[in-house]
């Protein structure tokens, strides 16, 4: 006991030490996992698996759909933060709760959620078919699940933004004839700008990389509905391996850049607060 | 009618009243204060006043209109707070002209036509009266904290509204700004005719600045005023103390004669009568063997010359005492004096006296001086007091 006090709670070397090891063995083995894949296949395969015209339609499908969620998010996402962070009142919490709700459940369930609820045999469904609006095996469907998967991630970036900014400097800026809409494009919006570049680039990796509950609305149907992830997964049930390989890697790209824009402009919010 | 009037507002906060009928009225072209102790609801008042904060019941009148319901934005009253909080994304002249390019205000200045310079003209302008000029480009993280607060000054004033509510803008400067800032927001309310209403804890703020003062204490409007007639005739032993002022004694009236226009007092130290009495000016209201209090301000005790026969100024209410500290302050000596060693029957004096004055009575602590209380500088207080016309 003795030795370890001495060796460790006492002596900042060796703490430093094995705070690194344990980090850097960490971050190699991950490295090499991911990367694995690039491994498996050779480059000439892989060039001509990329020259497959299946592969960039479910690739142009993916981004198409997580762009319009982006969009649909920006339009949700700013009322629902502003209520959040600026009205604050006896019911936040259940909001916030609600809100965030998404992040934690199975995306397989919300998925299956969906599904149930916009099915012909909910009443809730029946409307929308009986509209001509189909939630189900369409794109639509995607839309909403991915929409319900990655509005937290937005909203919570957005809200956090948000609250860091100065609530007297919003009062002083009410007395000098500001409207609470002015206040939001002028000082709210500006201030959050890089928390609401961090939210966009979250929710929209969140939602290209999204599989399970996409799977449950989509029907696979190829050209149509079947994004990135899900002809992954297809591809690997037929045995395809150098075809997964290829959207694999694309997506893993994809979710690297993405998740670099996000860090840069998280981390750009942080240091000029 | 006044120019603002505030009537009967009452405020609570988790069940704990902070302001009970609280009504006021002040005057246009007027500086007016609000002085309390922190955390006495001032800032509510003025929080009430500009919209932000809802009252419980009352209602405030701007130019006869009711505002008390309106939106902060609609109604035409600046605030300044005692954080510049200028906008981080804008730079200076746009921090500025924030207020000018608001719809609102938009509409407001294209009433009137006869001034059609352009918002850049205005902003300097305004930015040349406050002596900032040259700092359009900078953005407020640049600049200093007086400069700032000037900034902020001049974003109230440019949107030119009916009223600016200051909430103690000085308490975060170093003691040179504050001086600046004081003089210009003088100098500035002269030339524009700006009605503001300040709120501080800052006596010095109040009788630099001031046409009028109001002190709100345990939330009600205690007393109101001239600055100069508070501080030298409280009415409360309350405001006496607030106004900073230090010699407080009880006494027991012992003689009135308004005839020899003379009031004799006793001094009832720490409970029990001694010898000790004072003479001052007949004032009325008052009868033989009332309990009083009785004020007056150190500046008022005239510590005498030794080497010199008391003039007929000075030949009244003399005591002798000794210097028990004496401490250089920013401005005056601090003297204390104490009349006996013995506890019970000692009275003590603070006297605040310029420094050459001192050196030039060569005085030091544990000296014996001779000191006189100016007759006419003795005010008396009555104990029972009536506040807002009942009898407390």
């Amino acid at each position: 006991m003795q030795i370890f006090k001495k060796l460790f709670i006492r002596n900042n070397k060796i703490f430093d030490i094995i705070v690194f090891f344990i980090s850097f063995v960490f971050f190699i083995s991950l490295a090499l996992i991911l990367s694995g894949i690039f491994f498996q296949t050779s480059l000439k395969i892989f060039i001509s698996e990329l020259s497959n015209i299946h592969l960039w339609n479910s690739i142009f499908l993916s981004f198409k759909l997580s762009s319009l969620v982006v969009l649909i998010n920006l339009i949700i996402g700013i009322p629902l933060s502003y209520i959040l962070s600026f009205k604050k009142n006896k019911f936040s919490f259940l909001l916030d709760l609600i809100s965030t709700l998404p992040l934690t459940m199975s995306p397989l369930v919300i998925g299956f959620a969906v599904l149930i609820t916009m099915g012909p045999l909910n009443p809730i469904g029946k409307f929308f078919i009986s509209h001509g609006i189909k939630f189900v095996f369409t794109p639509q469907g995607i839309v909403l699940v991915q929409l319900i998967i990655s509005f937290p991630f937005f909203v919570n970036i957005l809200k956090e933004s948000f609250d860091s900014i100065n609530r007297k400097m919003i009062n002083l800026s009410k007395t000098l004839g500001a409207s609470s809409f002015e206040i939001l494009y002028k000082i709210i919006l500006p201030l959050s700008f890089n928390g609401l570049l961090a939210g966009i680039a979250m929710s929209w990796s969140r939602s290209i990389g999204e599989y399970a509950a996409t799977q449950m609305v989509s029907g696979v149907i190829p050209n149509l509905t079947e994004t990135a992830p899900i002809e992954v997964f297809v591809k690997t049930s037929y045995g395809n391996y150098p075809a997964a390989i290829a959207i694999s890697a694309l997506l893993m790209i994809i979710s690297f850049m993405s998740l670099g824009v996000f860090k840069f402009f998280y981390y750009r919010a942080k240091l000029t607060k | 009618m006044d120019f603002l009037e505030v009537k009967n507002i009452n405020k609570s906060f988790k069940n704990k009243k902070i302001l009970k009928d609280v009504s006021f009225s002040i005057k246009k072209g007027e500086i007016s204060s609000i002085f309390g102790y922190s955390g006495e609801g001032k800032s509510t008042v003025l929080s009430i006043i500009c919209g932000l904060l809802k009252q419980d019941s009352g209602d405030v009148f701007l130019n006869g209109k009711n505002i008390g319901k309106m939106e902060p934005y609609e109604r035409s009253i600046s605030l300044v707070m005692d954080e510049p909080l200028l906008f981080p994304n804008m730079n200076i002249m746009e921090n500025i002209a924030f207020g000018l390019k608001l719809n609102k205000n938009k509409a407001k200045l294209s009433l009137h036509k006869q001034n059609k310079k352009s918002v850049k003209d205005i902003v300097l302008n305004i930015m040349d009266i406050l002596g900032i000029s040259g700092l359009e480009n900078r953005f407020p993280n640049e600049i200093s904290m007086g400069q700032s607060q000037r900034i902020s000054l001049a974003r109230a004033i440019v949107t030119n509204p009916d009223i600016i509510l200051m909430d103690e803008p000085f308490s975060n400067l170093d003691i040179i700004s504050k001086t600046k800032v004081r003089s210009l927001i003088k100098k500035i309310q002269k030339e524009l005719k700006i009605t503001i209403l300040l709120v501080t804890h800052d006596i010095e703020d109040i009788m630099n600045l001031s046409d009028t003062m109001f002190i709100l204490n345990k939330g009600y409007i205690q007393e109101f005023g001239n600055p100069e007639d508070i501080i030298k005739k409280p009415s409360s032993w309350d405001t006496a103390c607030l106004m900073g002022t230090d010699n407080i004694f009880e006494g027991k009236i012992m003689s009135v004669d308004k005839k020899n226009n003379k009031i004799t007092i006793y001094f009832k130290n720490n409970g029990s009568d001694n010898d000790w009495y004072i003479e001052c000016y007949y004032q009325p209201e008052f009868e033989e063997n009332e309990d009083v209090y009785f004020v007056i301000r150190p500046e008022d005790i005239i510590i005498l010359r030794e080497d010199r026969m008391p003039s007929n100024a000075v030949k009244e209410n003399h005591f002798k005492g000794k210097i028990t500290s004496a401490v250089f302050t920013s401005r005056m000596m601090e003297i204390l004096i104490s009349t006996s060693e013995n506890q019970l029957g000692n009275i003590q004096f603070k006297v605040l006296m310029p420094f050459h004055a001192y050196e030039i009575m060569k005085l030091s602590a544990g000296k014996t001086v001779s000191i006189s209380l100016k007759k006419s500088a003795i005010h008396i207080i009555k104990k029972k007091q009536h506040v807002n016309g009942k009898l407390q």
